[in-house]
């Protein structure tokens, strides 16, 4: 009897510890995680509170960081190294297990973590040659002494923060996922800024396009998909000169035609990075100096992809935002310039079609001749599983990132072909923001700029001495117009890319007439531009709605550009709805559909949280596009490319008869008058639908809102259903996980002034104060007067905590 | 009550000085080993001991700085109120911790015969 007890009470307590010591599935380990001496307890409210002095090693001398009210710290430091060094250290007591989880994202290494559910994002991310640029990034990074000085430095800070690490101590996913951070390398803050090259720069709908061509023909391509914007807001304004002869290539005579890609698959939340920026001359503002601002708009998380810093030393002393793991600000300003992104859209994305001597793949057709590829081996590590080894075919253009269509993670991405892309190319990018941190003047900006290859960003720029400029600043191939739209030909030379822009020649302006420079995304210069860069750029309505705001203005105050900044109005519904508003045969609508329609026909077009009328918009808009182009786009294996958004409003503004309008599958010959009551019908019921009748939940707040997920999306950490204001098309771009990431407003003078903000807080611990504590005041579009300080001082009310580094003796 | 202060008191320095979780079932085992006279009574030992002292402790934290992430987590494992995941780390400290006490008392009584 007493055995039987002895071995039922040991099972069980063998039970109870393999239960609550484990991670099983998605559940943590219970009793680690539950201990209220080292568990999640312990990721509380203390962390705010710095300690007043701490023992660094590595440190050559003290560094003072004062955290203001916000938890921004202001890095005081006496040497370059110490900088870069308090930085790594300071970002990493906030955001380390971010840090961690980006790169090990981005290099291929998830399923350390996570275990086989990740192998096949892994496999894309490694396949796709992240780590591969990643590692080309860091060998030009460790070439230079000054960037290999930073990046080092800005490591040995890192993982001076690691190694003084508890488990109590340790960032709470950690003890979620039940794992341990490891040592920090300059090759991680490479692989972040391969990220934003996937982000940024990897848009491509070649496959879908090829196959839509081999459909439509080329005559209805040029219709469709024109190459130039119908309704053209290019950043260079219209009529700039050219000072230049360019060298173009040529284009083949038959053109090569691939007619084995995918097929679209639009979805209907569609919302794309994008952003927005301008900067003021001192003619137009109240300050008689430039103001700059910028919102860059990125998908939203948390912890947030930004983390607020000042950095100062003897030689520099710069106020901004950083990517937590990449050493200087990113985006910000010091004591004489200013600058901030939007994002190019150029295109540095090619597809080439192989053709392989058999199917073991060992050799590729090139200009007559086989030639061998060359086999990269991606050991991909899995917790609790067998590891996975994956080999990948480079050609001369790049990886073959998926060989059948049954491996393909994605649909754009065609089985077979090789991916030429600049993100695979040595840059040391990150020089360039080495550089802009202690740029001085419009030239320091522009050598520094010279550096800085992929994702090519439209860079604003205002100085004190009353400057403005615009680069679309980037490493772009020399194309012939419409070169890399459909898929190309590996096998031909003549598809290679033939060189690149010079440097001097890409678009770009300073101190235009017309008194600022802005942009958002749009295409960089009129038709006039030799050079051809690309076709996918943004709308002109985000564009077009901040241009016509800073014509208009005059004696411009900070204050009126945050108002621009929130601007909501819709440009696409001012074009269209007093047009579809006299289409519509409103005797035939039932009483329901006419009291929708009552309110949207006296609607200002604003796309605000508290309305009806942007939801009921919105619906329409996706239901008058449905049914214009569905029926035109059949295809077996699905939907061919839909046209933007532009060529829509194109056909409903000035082609009310356009064939097009008329329904295939119908009998009678439809016209923009009928889709005008069938799309409003059909928006109405899809409404009615899923919130009922009309009332409360149909404002734009409810029905759409935005939801900020954690990175790991783990269910409480994260921030849901915000009610927000804006669109994306829309100047305050804000989408259902999509938005402005950090918003700046920068106004220089003798005594500058900026203003910033972001959907989130500066520590990366749920337990803080400060994880979220920003998100309330940005979804009611307000912005915080930052402190740059010029010493280690600062009022008393602004202070939250101080604390000395010292080098351990 | 004698068993259960001297369980308390290891237990306390222990988890002060080491971040293991695993001491709420080590120490109580150790006490039934030693301490206990029944195995019932070497439960309550354990059960008394471990809960109370999560209770106290994370009742403690919550109210100096412990809320917002207890509010968090009690999300993320799905019981949505602070108050019940209070409940639930005193319930787990509880039952690890009463289990394996009347397991080191079995332990005992079978090695040591009468």
């Amino acid at each position: 009897m007493k055995y039987i007890k002895l071995i039922i009470s040991t099972l069980l307590v063998c039970g109870l510890f393999y239960f609550l010591n484990y991670q099983h599935g998605r559940l943590p380990p219970l009793g680690k995680l539950l201990n209220p001496s080292a568990g999640f307890w312990q990721n509380n409210t203390s962390g705010d509170k710095v300690p007043e002095e701490l023992d660094v090693p590595g440190l050559k001398d003290e560094v003072q960081v004062l955290f203001d009210d916000r938890h921004v710290p202001h890095i005081f430091a006496k040497n370059s190294h110490d900088l870069y060094f308090a930085q790594g250290y300071i970002t990493a007591r906030d955001r380390l297990w971010q840090m961690e989880m980006q790169t090990h994202l981005a290099a291929g290494r998830l399923s350390e973590i996570l275990g086989k559910s990740a192998i096949e994002t892994d496999r894309y991310h490694r396949r796709l040659g992240l780590l591969y640029g990643a590692e080309n990034t860091l060998k030009a990074m460790l070439a230079d002494p000054e960037s290999r000085a930073a990046g080092e430095a800005y490591a040995e800070g890192v993982n001076a923060f690691i190694h003084m690490l508890n488990y109590k101590s340790l960032p709470l996913e950690y003890k979620i996922l039940d794992y341990q951070p490891e040592e920090w390398t300059a090759l991680k803050s490479t692989l972040i800024l391969k990220l934003m090259s996937l982000t940024l720069s990897s848009y491509n709908r070649e496959a879908s396009m090829s196959t839509t061509r081999e459909a439509l023909g080329d005559a209805v391509m040029d219709e469709l998909f024109p190459i130039y914007p119908l309704f053209p807001e290019p950043i260079i304004p219209a009529g700039s000169p050219w000072n230049f002869d360019a060298k173009i290539p040529e284009k083949p005579e038959n053109e090569f035609r691939f007619n084995k890609g995918a097929v679209y698959a639009p979805d209907e939340e569609k919302a794309s990075p994008g952003s927005n920026n301008w900067a003021v001359s001192s003619d137009l503002t109240s300050t008689g100096y430039p103001i700059l601002c910028n919102d860059p708009h990125l998908g939203l998380s948390l912890p947030s992809i930004w983390y607020e810093i000042q950095l100062a030393a003897p030689d520099i002393n710069v106020y901004g935002v950083t990517f937590p793991g990449v050493p200087t600000v990113i985006i910000g300003f010091n004591e004489n310039v200013a600058w901030g992104y939007t994002n190019a859209g150029s295109d540095v994305f090619d597809w080439y079609a192989l053709k392989f001597q058999d199917k073991n793949r060992k050799k590729y057709f090139y200009d007559g001749q086989w030639r061998p590829v060359s086999t990269r081996i991606e050991k991909i590590k899995v917790r609790n599983g067998p590891n996975v080894e994956d080999q990948v075919i480079y050609t001369h253009h790049g990886p073959v990132v998926y060989t059948d269509s049954k491996s393909s993670l994605f649909k754009n991405i065609p089985p077979g072909c090789a991916l030429r892309w600049t993100a695979h190319d040595p840059s040391n990018d990150f020089l360039m923001f080495l550089k802009l941190n202690r740029a001085q003047n419009y030239d320091e900006y522009v050598h520094a700029l010279s550096f800085f290859d992929c994702p090519a960003q439209n860079i604003v720029f205002a100085d004190m001495s009353g400057d403005i400029a615009i680069w679309h600043n980037g490493k772009f191939p020399l194309r012939w117009p419409g070169q890399g739209r459909y898929i190309s030909d590996g096998s031909d030379s003549n598809y290679d890319w033939q060189g690149w822009v010079p440097r001097a020649d890409i678009p770009h302006i300073k101190n235009p007439e017309r008194g600022f420079v802005s942009s958002a995304n749009q295409e960089p210069t009129d038709s006039s531009y030799p050079y051809y860069l690309g076709s996918s750029y943004g709308s002109f309505t985000r564009p077009a709605r901040i241009n016509e705001r800073l014509i208009e203005m005059k004696d411009i105050s900070p204050d009126d550009m945050r108002r621009l900044q929130i601007d909501t109005l819709d440009l696409k519904a001012r074009a269209i709805l007093p047009g579809l508003s006299i289409l519509m045969e409103e005797q035939k609508l039932t009483p329901a559909e006419k009291a929708a329609f009552k309110k949207i026909k006296l609607w200002n077009f604003k796309f605000l949280a508290e309305l009806i009328e942007p939801t009921i918009f919105e619906y329409w808009w996706r239901e008058l596009a449905n049914i214009i182009w569905s029926d035109e786009l059949e295809h077996p294996d699905g939907q061919l490319n839909r046209p933007g958004t532009n060529v829509t409003l194109d056909l409903i503004i000035n082609k009310p008869d356009s064939p097009y309008f008329d329904i295939k599958t119908t009998e009678e010959k439809e016209s923009l008058k009928e889709l005008t009551f069938l799309s409003f019908k059909a928006a109405i019921q899809k409404l009615t639908e899923r919130f009922g009748s009309m009332d409360e939940s149909w404002t734009w707040g409810k029905a759409r809102g935005t939801d900020i997920n954690h990175l790991a999306r783990i269910p409480g950490l994260n921030r849901k259903n915000l009610e927000t204001n804006g669109n994306s098309g829309i100047v305050n771009a804000t989408s259902l996980t999509f938005g402005p990431s950090w918003r700046m407003i920068v106004a220089l003078g003798p005594e500058l002034k900026a203003w910033g903000i972001y959907p989130g807080g500066q520590s990366g611990n749920p337990g803080s104060k400060f994880y979220d504590n920003m998100i309330d005041d940005w979804a009611a579009g307000k912005i915080y007067e930052v402190h740059f300080l010029k010493k280690p001082e600062i009022k008393e009310e602004h202070l939250s905590g101080k604390t000395r580094l010292r080098g351990a003796k | 009550m004698k068993d259960v202060i001297i369980c308390l008191v290891i237990l306390v320095l222990l988890q002060i000085f080491t971040p293991f979780w695993w001491w709420i079932i080590l120490v109580p085992l150790v006490c039934g080993v030693l301490l206990a006279k029944t195995g019932w009574q070497a439960f309550r030992t354990g059960m008394l001991s471990a809960g109370l002292l999560w209770l106290v402790w994370s009742l403690y934290l919550m109210f100096s700085g412990s809320n917002i992430i207890a509010q968090r987590i009690a999300i993320m494992i799905g019981l949505n109120s602070r108050w019940l995941l209070v409940l639930m780390t005193a319930l787990i400290a509880a039952l690890s911790a009463g289990f394996s006490g009347s397991a080191g008392y079995f332990l005992r009584a079978a090695l040591v015969k009468k």
